[in-house]
């Protein structure tokens, strides 16, 4: 492996590795309203974040499994779609994660 | 929505169970909307190529159903040796493995009336446990050098999928050796028979199934040399290998049950009780070991399972002759 590819590898993982905490932080803040999946990842792409579905539902389960999200499967244009939203818990906890983001964005500013 | 109903049953079998049918309803309803999106886009529906296109950027069953499995079990020793994508398929085929394998042992001990002790059960259940971890080791390092593998497309995909010229390769150095082998035998009867041939020879019995099992091995070395040169002819292997595996079970089970001995004591050999043991020795190591009843079962299974995949490419065919007589007709 050269090192121009060894450090795209490195770089890569390291994004990743950076978007994920934030991605929960963006999904949070995406189901204050409800929303089903298809739409929730499209206002995600539209935003700067784009997700695939293969990171998308496994992650809404876990959420979902954690008390953070309750969901609601309901009729849509003649089909079947799971609505999703916050739970009061994940309310709760979507407040403080946004405090810790934004201390820790300021903080991060003052170092950069 | 054939195709898509395909892959989403190919997903949902690596699927934990309990939550297998909203999963799918979801991820049915993400990649329904995903491809009106894109052909209402084009302006028409998917190509071939385009609908392949889709499938394969959203992934293999395999890779998308483990996303969405929490447990990620494996199996490691030091190192990785079934990753956390086969291993549930791992578990339910040795589950399965193990329960006919105990079960025979049961029957067979109970049917010979031999006491049915511990140790009658320890040598094929460590062979079953042994055999499939390496295999699905080697199919786990497979998929690990070689990552975005397709290697059980759904039914419905897999006309679309060309063969892997790889794949190809090693199936036709494999049978290629084998009917060079079967070849050989009438000329070199130790190659089936080693030491044994001393005192043996091939019965007339034996040449009854030496044409028909060598014109299904030339068979499979020619369906290996057609895809190899033609991978997207995708048909060939299904296609060939129904009618393959199919037609050596009738022979197989003639060779098994309806035939006498395959083997008999050489000319100028005297028939002692010590030859004659030779003969019935070898005649049961062919029959039952080396041609025995787990090729039988082997070339029946498969032969369903292409039967099964050779359905999308009749249901294609059809539907494209259908087309033509209608074009005719218009």
């Amino acid at each position: 492996m050269s090192p121009g590819n060894s450090n795209h590898d490195l770089f890569e993982n390291l994004r990743l590795e950076l978007r994920r905490g934030s991605l929960i932080l963006a999904v949070m803040a995406s189901l204050q309203t409800e929303q089903y999946g298809y739409t929730l990842r499209k206002a995600l792409t539209d935003h700067g974040m784009p997700i695939d579905e293969g990171t998308l539902y496994p992650l809404l389960r876990r959420l979902e499994t954690q008390g953070l999200l309750v969901s609601e499967w309901r009729e849509q244009d003649k089909r079947n779609k799971r609505f999703y939203r916050l739970s009061e818990d994940g309310k709760a906890i979507f407040k403080q994660l946004l405090a810790e983001w934004q201390s820790m964005n300021s903080s991060l500013n003052g170092i950069l | 929505m054939d195709i898509l109903a395909s892959y989403l049953r190919a997903v949902k079998r690596c699927l934990p169970r309990a939550q297998s049918d909203d999963i799918i309803k979801e991820l049915s309803d993400e990649l329904r909307s995903q491809m009106e999106e894109q052909q209402s886009a084009l302006g028409r529906p998917f190509r071939d190529e385009e609908t392949m296109a889709f499938f394969k950027q959203h992934g293999d069953p395999m890779t998308v159903a483990r996303r969405y499995r929490q447990d990620h079990r494996s199996l490691s020793l030091g190192w990785e040796l079934i990753g956390p994508e086969l291993f549930p398929m791992y578990l339910i085929l040795l589950s399965f493995n193990l329960t006919l394998t105990i079960a025979a042992v049961l029957v067979v001990s109970l049917m010979m009336h031999l006491p049915v002790k511990l140790d009658a059960f320890l040598v094929p259940v460590l062979a079953q446990i042994i055999c499939l971890t390496v295999v699905f080791t080697i199919l786990n390092l497979i998929r690990r050098k070689f990552p975005q593998p397709w290697y059980y497309p759904p039914a419905e995909l897999a006309p679309m999928l060309p063969v892997s010229r790889w794949y190809s390769l090693v199936g036709l150095v494999m049978w290629a050796t084998v009917a060079v082998w079967w070849l050989a035998v009438p000329h070199f009867p130790q190659l089936i028979l080693g030491s044994g041939a001393s005192h043996l020879k091939l019965a007339p019995t034996w040449h009854r199934f030496y044409v028909p099992m060598l014109l299904l091995l030339l068979a499979s070395v020619s369906q290996r040399v057609l895809s190899l040169f033609h991978p997207t002819w995708t048909w060939v292997v299904p296609g060939m290998r129904t009618l393959i595996n199919g037609a050596s079970v009738p022979i197989l089970y003639g060779l098994m049950f309806k035939s006498q001995t395959l083997v008999a004591l050489a000319d100028g050999i005297q028939t002692t009780p010590e030859n004659q043991q030779l003969v019935e020795n070898f005649n049961g190591l062919i029959r039952w070991g080396i041609l025995g009843p787990w090729l039988w079962i082997y070339a029946g299974i498969s032969a369903v399972v292409y039967a099964w995949y050779s359905v999308p490419h009749l249901r294609r065919l059809i539907h494209r002759i259908r087309g033509q007589v209608r074009s005719r007709v218009a």
